[in-house]
């Protein structure tokens, strides 16, 4: 009781300091009025970042042409490029939020989390450095070309992401099912050593891990009575394993068989697309004849990115890691509530997945301009 | 037992809703001058718009342009990429938005469009004919991107102008809440240019006003 009040505290802290910050900001702004655009789209904190990104963005411009003269400047620029990386990765298109409910979803430990966020945006660098290299210096593409181009390698990712939630969804789906199955089957066939167990955990820590096990193998052992439908979850409980359940950090899990490939696939389909911001650099960077300076910044811009999008997935991983410890303190519903999460999780991926398709969310556009 | 659960969850689902809202940045700088269209008869017949783009932005949209001199782009060759913009621009109802007395109205398709290259820059120049030439006591042009991808800026030496209406006048707000102070020097913008406004570089909608009596 006294842990999940923390817990409750905890959360009601960090949105007062939000708050705080955000009254803040809005009075240091010039005219006591926050930037035009905040008023309409953005509370405080996230205005501030907004305004920041953008003159960082805004400053990229100048260092470029500096370097041309001036070597030195090259290390101003990747200085700003870093930091732009850091702001403009907290707006939408760099799949903190799918990376994020992946790992929520996978009960991913946060050295994963931020392994993953790194490859993620490491991978999206370098498609916008492939995308750049071949459409513009090999084909000498048209930016409507350039355009069109990254409109499809978006499609194909935000597709990636909608299969990818579906397959946790149904994984995750059927762990919840279980889960409410063996609720059920614990309160309609009440098994003493269960009953005691539960009763011993005021004594004994371990013993509602030792529950969860009696409850796991009784489940399999009543299932398995009916021969077809233990095939099933016990199949679903390894398939369960060889996806998620990483609890610890060993070498081996982190990079072992199936141990990146697990993560691949959504790093993959979240790098996949390049962010705009970067093929602009580069594009302008390669019409001052200064393309390898546009590959440091775009790659230094990468790292700014990751750093973002690993905070906030390790935030994710935390948040998801308290609500489990709040659930393995008691058994019973909270499991429900953890498989619960986790389906929620898989279903934000499909809704992120579904919405970027549909193109309602991170209207990076562009070819708004230019076809 | 569920509030048990909860804080975790909310927490998660909080991170969620406050960090990945539909919130985009902007990656085009737009400074623009708009020419306010009025007929002989008194009524608005459109809009004359001429955006300059960022130099990052610019570089990008020549990026495979044929140019037959190094650094220079005559109006002949840009005239395709000058044909796409405008192509492009309709989806987006060419982030004008005009009200007569409070009436939406509606434009038709661009005419007499160019590209201009200069200082690094590009600059699209093109006329928004109203499709029915409307009059009002009070008009009003908003100049913005809902989506916040293309930021625009008012040019600072000549942000607005109006045409044909010398009995009209012309005023422009800049996207925020005025305070008191501000409400009043917006009053005196005749007399006082809007040049203190200047930092309020990054702008969300811009708005033209014409009142007629």
């Amino acid at each position: 009781m006294t842990r999940s009040r923390g817990v409750i505290l905890m959360v009601l802290a960090a949105i007062v300091a939000v708050d705080a910050i955000d009254g803040m900001s809005a009075q240091a702004a010039p005219f006591g009025a926050p930037h035009p655009a905040d008023a309409m789209s953005a509370s405080g904190v996230t205005g501030w970042i907004f305004a920041q990104q953008a003159a960082f963005y805004r400053s990229l411009s100048g260092f470029i042409r500096a370097s041309k003269e001036d070597g030195a400047a090259m290390w101003g620029l990747f200085g700003i490029s870093f930091l732009y990386g850091v702001f403009h990765a907290v707006g939408p298109g760099h799949g903190k939020a799918v990376i994020s409910s992946y790992l929520v979803a996978n009960e991913e430990t946060w050295r994963r989390g931020v392994v993953l966020s790194f490859a993620s945006a490491g991978i999206q660098s370098i498609v916008a450095i492939i995308v750049v290299a071949i459409a513009a210096i090999l084909l000498g593409a048209t930016a409507k070309a350039i355009g069109l181009t990254i409109h499809l390698v978006e499609i194909v990712s935000y597709g990636l992401i909608v299969l990818i939630g579906l397959r946790l969804l149904y994984f995750k789906g059927r762990g919840f099912l279980i889960a409410g199955r063996e609720l059920t089957w614990s309160a309609q066939a009440p098994v003493l050593a269960l009953a005691s167990a539960h009763r011993a955990k005021t004594f004994q820590l371990p013993a509602p891990r030792f529950s969860e096990m009696t409850m796991r193998g009784g489940q399999c052992m009543v299932d398995g009575c009916a021969g077809h439908v233990h095939g099933f979850y016990c199949h679903n409980d390894h398939h369960e394993s060889a996806w998620g359940h990483a609890h610890g950090p060993e070498p081996a899990e982190l990079a072992g068989t199936g141990g990146w490939r697990r993560g691949l696939s959504a790093v993959v389909a979240v790098g996949l697309r390049p962010c705009s911001g970067a093929i602009i650099v580069l594009i302008f960077a390669l019409a001052q004849d200064l393309f390898w300076t546009g590959v440091g910044a775009t790659l230094i811009m990468g790292l700014g990115t990751a750093v973002t999008v690993a905070a906030i997935a390790t935030l994710a991983i935390g948040a998801r890691q308290i609500a489990s410890r709040v659930a393995k303190a008691r058994a019973g519903f909270v499991v429900l509530m953890m498989r619960a999460i986790e389906v929620v999780a898989a279903t934000l991926i499909v809704a992120f997945g579904a919405l970027l398709l549909a193109g309602y969310m991170a209207s990076e556009q562009l070819w708004m301009f230019t076809g | 037992m569920m509030k048990h659960a909860c804080p975790g969850a909310c927490a998660v689902l909080l991170l969620f809703l406050s960090l990945d809202r539909a919130e985009a940045h902007p990656h085009v700088w737009v400074t623009f001058h708009s020419d306010v269209l009025y007929a002989v008869d008194g009524s608005m017949t459109g809009v004359r718009h001429a955006w300059t783009f960022d130099d990052m932005f610019s570089a990008y949209a020549l990026q495979g342009t044929p140019h037959a001199k190094n650094g220079q782009y005559t109006r002949e060759e840009l005239a395709s990429l000058a044909q796409v913009n405008i192509e492009s621009l309709k989806e987006y109802g060419y982030f004008t938005f005009a009200r007569a007395d409070g009436k939406k109205l509606k434009f038709s398709d661009p005419v007499d469009y160019w590209l201009e290259y200069k200082n690094a820059t590009l600059t699209l120049h093109f006329t928004l004919p109203l499709e029915a030439a409307a009059t009002a006591k009070a008009m009003k042009i908003e100049v913005y991107d809902p989506t916040i991808f293309v930021d625009f800026e008012f040019a600072k030496d000549m942000p607005v102008s109006l045409s044909g209406a010398p009995q009209c006048l012309l005023t422009y707000e800049l996207p925020h809440q005025p305070t008191p102070a501000e409400q009043l020097r917006l009053s005196q913008l005749d007399s006082e240019p809007l040049d203190a406004f200047g930092t309020y570089g990054e702008t969300f909608a811009n708005k033209i006003l014409v009142k007629c009596p």
